[in-house]
């Protein structure tokens, strides 16, 4: 029953909102299994966010079909959590009341709101700003409430839109290893979309490379590198090396013809 | 050593600016008070435009001696009332209209042919329908106040940040919750911006009605002393409701500091 497992047949998505009408993403299929770390990169303008939002149920598909543990997507629901690149915190509500917010919708009591807001809040490094309001948070701060404030929720399924594309390199780093071993400890299923070959290739298992706009499916690479070294030791290794080269090739043919 | 003389440098320095900034401040009501005090008596007679401390001297007695204080109040009321009425129907409307198009088609119509409209055009109608008491000074105050406000919280709640109302739709919020859980607090900055732009309009509508049709508030006082002839208490009534006016506006801004902590 709880399992995150996404399926993309045939995705079609056309916007319509304009004059004329865009196609965003052509036909595209995938499937990303239940607690895989599965990252998506591709050029600007491919329709990534448009993927994720897809997924999310934010958008509906114009043709083909996304199903989530063998449902067809129809509308957002508390099985899919997305940590948004520009956060999207309300502004009007403190660390604590952003991370609590999700659990009070879902009529979970108010200590035991707290209790596990609290205990996200301490994960993401944050305790001691649960009373301060976003307007006076940094980017990465902002960012780790954004993900404290979706795990708190428990969503099966992590949605990712380029979450840690503002940050400086330490953050990044320290913030990409702190989402591994939430990753890992909670078995989540992860989406992840990142325009970072380097950053894909380090967190996930697969990774999907879209072909320029508008988006298709590429290629999709398997990742197998030896998790249980540290950092140093993985992006110095042979394989890491390996793997990111050939991701950056099949991106760069995309990005030539975009120039 | 040094070290001291330059901290005490620093304060001077920030006394002094603080000292400019109190003066450039102040400096436009001085030059006003100065032109008026030589144009009394030299420009215009002294009966007709008496000395700004006579003037003074009177709004001090005249509320003092609690002569104009019940009109002030009832101005006061009139205002309150108008005002408060345009809050609660402008925010609703502004609202509604900006996320429910059936909603925006209906009232738009309204909105667009009352918005050109000078408000004070219908007082004497208003009379005919309420009289000339509070009813009339409260139907011109509430529709002079109710478009800036409804125009504020149209243009707040319609460019709510689509990314908050997912979040919130994603965590399990309805579309029947999404009104007052993200639509009204995203919007609440805007909202305020409108009603403080509202609070000198509504002591502009209020004077204007009751100089038209009043028999009682401040309004009704300076056209009555200006008939009589009595100019300095006419001045005096006209600073007096100024400086309500200004407590107001100050009063206001106040109230949103403390309400928008989070911005
Ligand atoms: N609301 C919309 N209406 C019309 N067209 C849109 C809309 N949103 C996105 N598009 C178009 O769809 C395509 C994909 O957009 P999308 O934002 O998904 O790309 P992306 O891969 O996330 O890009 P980036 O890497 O720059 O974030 C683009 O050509 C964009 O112009
Ligand atoms: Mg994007």
């Amino acid at each position: 029953m709880n399992e995150g497992r996404v399926i993309a047949s045939n995705v079609e998505k056309v916007y319509r909102s304009e004059r004329t009408p865009t196609t965003a993403i052509e036909d595209l299929s995938f499937e990303v299994g239940d607690g895989e770390f599965f990252s998506v990169v591709g050029p600007s303008g491919c329709g990534k966010s448009t993927l994720l939002y897809l997924i999310a149920g934010f958008l509906d598909v114009t043709s083909g079909m996304i199903t989530v543990n063998d449902h067809a997507v129809e509308g957002p629901g508390t099985d899919r959590g997305v940590v948004f690149q520009d956060y999207a915190l309300f502004p009007w509500k403190t660390v604590m009341g952003n991370v609590t917010y999700g659990l009070a919708e879902n009529g979970v009591p108010k200590d035991e709101r707290r209790e596990t807001a609290q205990h996200f809040i301490d994960t993401m490094g944050l305790d001691g700003f649960e009373d301060t309001y976003p307007k006076e948070l940094s980017g990465g701060m902002k960012q780790r409430v954004g993900l404290a404030r979706t795990l708190a929720y428990d969503p099966k399924i992590l949605l990712m839109d380029e979450p840690f594309g503002a940050l400086d390199q330490p953050l990044r780093e320290a913030l990409q290893d702190n989402l591994l071993d939430i990753w890992r400890e909670l078995g989540k299923t992860v989406v992840f979309i990142t325009h970072d070959v380097e950053e894909a290739v380090y967190l996930s298992e697969r990774v999907l490379i879209m072909t320029r706009h508008p988006g298709t499916r590429k290629q999709v690479i398997d990742i197998d590198l030896d998790r249980t070294q540290d950092r140093e030791a993985i992006i110095t290794s042979e394989e890491f090396t390996e793997t990111k080269n050939e991701v950056w090739r099949s991106l760069r043919e995309e990005t030539k013809h975009t120039v | 050593m040094s070290y001291l003389h330059s901290e005490k440098a620093g304060i001077v320095s920030t006394g002094v600016r603080h000292v400019g900034d109190v003066v450039v401040r102040w400096l436009p009501l001085l030059i006003v008070t100065g032109l008026w005090e030589l144009a009394s008596g030299w420009v215009v007679v002294e009966t007709v435009l008496p000395p700004p401390l006579d003037v003074l001297i009177i709004a001090v007695d005249l509320v003092v001696s609690g002569q104009i204080v019940g009109d002030l109040l009832v101005s006061l009321w009139r205002i309150i009332w108008g005002l408060s009425l345009a809050i609660g129907v402008g925010v609703v409307l502004g609202v509604t209209m900006a996320r429910v198009d059936p909603i925006e088609d209906f009232f738009g119509v309204f909105m667009s042919l009352i918005y050109p409209l000078p408000k004070t055009a219908l007082v004497p109608l208003a009379v005919l329908w309420l009289g000339s008491g509070s009813g009339t000074a409260i139907l011109v105050v509430f529709l002079a106040c109710l478009l800036p406000i409804v125009l504020n919280s149209y243009n707040a709640a319609e460019s709510v940040d689509q990314n908050l109302v997912w979040s919130a739709k994603m965590m399990g919020t309805s579309d029947r919750d999404m009104f007052r859980r993200v639509v009204v607090p995203a919007a609440i900055p805007e909202i305020i911006t409108g009603i403080r732009q509202a609070v000198p309009i509504a002591f502009v509508a209020l004077v204007s009605a009751e100089l038209i049709a009043a028999n009682r508030g401040i309004g009704y006082r300076i056209l009555s002393y200006g008939q009589l002839g009595i100019y300095e208490s006419m001045l005096a009534v006209i600073v007096v409701i100024s400086l309500a006016a200004y407590v107001g506006v100050r009063g206001f801004e106040r109230i949103e500091r403390r309400v928008l902590v989070w911005t």
